[in-house]
């Protein structure tokens, strides 16, 4: 059995506006995996911010528990920032200093000393690939350095666990693939990593364990295989050489297990399956077996966004405009 | 003590941004370089029974140098929110009391070079400070830059947004200068007027600060200015620290 790092039951929090009360976080139970990158998915003002919020201490829930690396939020608030990094979205870097004084002034904020600070941020910037700029005031920073910088910052410490908020918002493609690369560095490291993201893509690519949340309330969660597959199948679209060799071609792929059903859809064969990056390879086969030859092949997986429209009745790509962070 | 490693933490932080951009010290020298040249010489035939008119003016633009440096530190607070730096520094165990210390200090720190500074500029312009007396000035001027510094900051924090801080230090800024007594004594100054300058802070120290600097030591003023600025000082200091403690920011 694997230990929980994270988790909560019945996590309420609500903001009086003028407009009258928002639900931010009604309800919440969570509960996160030691060693899991978790996604926590959804639109923005969705209450993502704010349980992230309650979990790090920055915040007093109105009702609930947490438990965060082993302590209870609000009894014990101090040992649960011991053992927790966080991440802003607003990052969190000194601008006027240098980025590796800022390391150790991190590290040293949780106790260490000055040499163990040191040799820790000398690791860091090896790690997140910083060597180049880590001596440099951090105004003169790009968007993505910034970053790679804040994400040290969050791992000083050795946190059991990384609460990183939106990391990616505002980073172009490459930074965000780099700051991708970094994520999983640091899961190898046996670091548990909590995320919020409103990135399809992301949340796919990065979590081993995905919630999704709308409203204040968790919608759905699992595995992003699972979440997937609980919406829709994958589909596989086969073109042959010669589309003489389609009746063919479609028996031999009813034969075949993993295969839920085929369409021929004009000059292509539509196959239904389960999971489509296991059923490619023997589809391949199969048709190479009998010599039928494919001139071209496609998958395409069940999207997060299926999913997120099968729990909400909306396209969570229509809601990126709506409101903004809480 | 956890906590005296953390001020000391945040006092480095704070001192070194200082350090990188020294011109921040000369700049605020220059506002009451301008009031000792081109201000101070009218003073001469308007104040009676005065030997020593920069005797009677120094001690006031003192008094405002501690004032207005750490009334506007709140903008610089606001960067910080802005950029996640408090926010970051609160997950982690860093004592709450410490993140505000750290600051302060830094600003007295700034603002007693400035002082220092100042002091000396003055001298060869006729200005004749009681050395004992000065040496009693100084911790009433400290307590002064303590109660700003710590105000400004805890409201940066609160109002997390130029456009709101903007009109409040203004709003303080203006009356509180005029009701010091800093350009002219109070005396020359109407009943009403005195009666309401009682309630200001600046007031009791400029006072004080005169008859320090001409070596009045145990007046009755002196005291008063004491008692008005240590309850002052711990009251606002606690109202800070709380505002860093309760900070959504």
């Amino acid at each position: 059995m694997t230990e929980n790092v994270v988790s909560t039951v019945d996590l309420k929090k609500y903001f009086t506006s003028r407009k009258g009360v928002v639900k931010a976080v009604d309800g919440v139970n969570l509960s996160v995996a030691a060693g899991q990158v978790f996604g926590f998915l959804g639109p923005n003002g969705a209450g993502k911010t704010t349980t992230l919020r309650m979990l790090n201490t920055l915040l007093v829930p109105d009702s609930g528990q947490a438990l965060v690396a082993g302590f209870d939020v609000l009894k014990d608030p101090g040992a649960v920032r011991c053992r927790i990094g966080y991440v802003g979205q607003s990052g969190g870097s000194d601008r006027p200093a240098t980025g590796r004084e800022d390391l150790v002034l991190q590290g040293r904020l949780y106790g260490m000393s000055k040499a163990e600070a040191s040799s820790r941020a000398a690791e860091l910037i090896d790690l997140l690939d910083l060597t180049d700029f880590a001596d440099r005031i951090v105004y003169t920073y790009s968007g993505g350095q910034r970053r790679r910088l804040d994400v040290a910052l969050g791992i000083m410490h050795r946190p059991q666990v990384l609460f990183l908020d939106e990391p990616t918002t505002g980073l172009d493609p490459q930074n965000r693939a780099n700051l991708w690369k970094q994520i999983g560095k640091l899961k190898a490291t046996g670091t548990t990593i909590f995320l919020t993201t409103h990135y399809l893509e992301e949340a796919d690519i990065l979590s081993d364990y995905l919630a999704i949340m709308d409203y204040g309330h968790i919608v759905a969660e699992g595995t992003p295989q699972q979440l997937k597959r609980q919406v829709s199948l994958d589909t596989i679209r086969v073109t042959l050489g010669d589309p003489a060799q389609n009746p063919a071609a479609a028996q031999v792929l009813e034969g075949l297990k993993v295969v839920k059903s085929s369409v021929l859809e004009q000059d292509c064969l539509r196959i239904s399956v389960d999971n489509g990056e296991a059923a490619l390879p023997q589809v391949m086969k199969a048709l190479d077996g009998k010599d039928i030859a494919i001139s071209n092949i496609s998958l395409s997986t069940a999207s997060l966004d299926d999913v997120f429209l099968e729990k909400t009745g909306r396209s969570l790509r229509d809601t990126e405009a709506e409101g903004g962070d809480r | 003590m956890k906590v005296l490693v953390d001020i000391r933490l945040m006092f480095v932080r704070k001192m070194k941004e200082t350090l990188r951009n020294p011109i921040y010290i000369l700049s605020s020298l220059l506002t009451p370089i301008l009031y000792l040249a081109l201000f101070a010489p009218l003073l001469k035939n308007l104040i009676p029974n005065t030997t020593n008119v920069l005797n009677v003016f120094v001690p006031g633009l003192l008094v405002i140098i501690a004032f207005l440096g750490g009334l506007f530190v709140g903008y610089n607070m606001i960067d910080e929110v802005r950029n996640g730096v408090v926010e970051r520094f609160r997950v982690t165990p860093t004592s709450r009391f410490a993140l505000l210390a750290g600051r302060v200090l830094r600003d007295m720190v700034n603002i007693l070079v400035i002082v220092t500074v100042f002091v000396l500029i003055s001298l060869p312009f006729g200005f004749r400070p009681d050395l004992g007396g000065f040496f009693v000035f100084v911790p009433l001027l400290c307590m002064m830059i303590i109660t700003t510094s710590s105000f400004g900051n805890a409201l940066g924090l609160i109002l997390r947004d130029e456009d709101r801080l903007s009109p409040i230090v203004q709003g303080i800024n203006l009356p509180v200068l005029l009701l010091s007594g800093m350009l002219l004594p109070m005396e020359l100054a109407p009943t009403w007027l005195q009666v309401i300058a009682h309630f200001n802070p600046a007031y009791y120290v400029v006072e004080a600060g005169r008859l320090l600097v001409a070596g009045h030591i145990t007046d009755i003023k002196v005291g008063e200015a004491y008692l008005f600025m240590v309850p002052l000082t711990i009251l606002v200091v606690t109202w800070a620290t709380r505002a860093f403690r309760n900070a959504i920011a």
